[in-house]
């Protein structure tokens, strides 16, 4: 699984921390996922959709070992 | 009460239980009791006397300390940190068997090699558990630290 939280973060001028934040994580948490080391649960991806407002799988792609 | 609901009624009772911890300010009460505990239980060993009491309840006490350090939420408890417990509590289970079953083959490996009189091919449960405990808060820790 892949992602482009970063970017997302940088378009909404967010820092990891404000964003852990807003969907209730710690911010070891966001950077784990933006690193692609951990893949978040279903009710966490609703959470970053409701911050970014776009579909989830605007910012979650699956990879080719998916 | 039909076949459904007692399934319904079990699901949820184990769901309950197997969510179960113990808040944040308890880890920091865990470790006073392990320090404790532990700190008398070297002392006891520099004194004379047998003082079989005074361990039996100190290893008990030691056994609750790492339970409760085990079971106590982290600071943010979020999805990320249940799924490093659960792997820490899956590697710590896995070890503890393992350790359970090569410490009596390391024992008489001992005999054989020391040439020993007397062959010890038990261990205490005591050494089980704390094992266990240790190697879960410990890996919890490791995996934590570099998630």
């Amino acid at each position: 699984m892949e992602n482009t939280i970063k970017v997302e973060r940088a378009i909404l001028n967010l820092t990891q921390d404000e964003l852990a934040k807003r969907i209730g994580v710690s911010r070891q948490t966001i950077n784990s996922i933006e690193a692609n080391r951990y893949v978040p649960s279903t009710v966490l991806a609703l959470k970053l959709y409701a911050v970014f407002n776009k579909p989830v799988n605007d910012f979650f792609k699956l990879s080719e070992g998916d | 009460m039909n076949l459904k609901k007692i399934n319904e009624c079990e699901r949820s009772r184990l769901e309950r239980w197997s969510q179960f911890q113990l808040s944040h300010k308890w880890k920091r009460i865990g470790i006073i009791v392990c320090l404790v505990a532990f700190g008398i239980l070297t002392s006891l060993k520099f004194m004379e006397g047998e003082f079989l009491v005074h361990r039996f309840v100190l290893r008990r006490a030691l056994l609750i300390g790492l339970l409760i350090i085990s079971l106590s939420k982290d600071r943010i408890e979020d999805e990320m940190i249940v799924s490093i417990r659960a792997k820490s509590f899956t590697l710590a289970f896995v070890l503890a068997v393992l350790y359970a079953l090569i410490q009596p083959l390391v024992n008489a490996l001992v005999f054989y090699i020391m040439d020993s009189k007397d062959i010890s091919n038990s261990f205490s449960y005591f050494q089980v558990l704390a094992f266990m405990l240790l190697i879960q808060i410990m890996f919890f820790e490791v995996l934590k630290r570099n998630r």
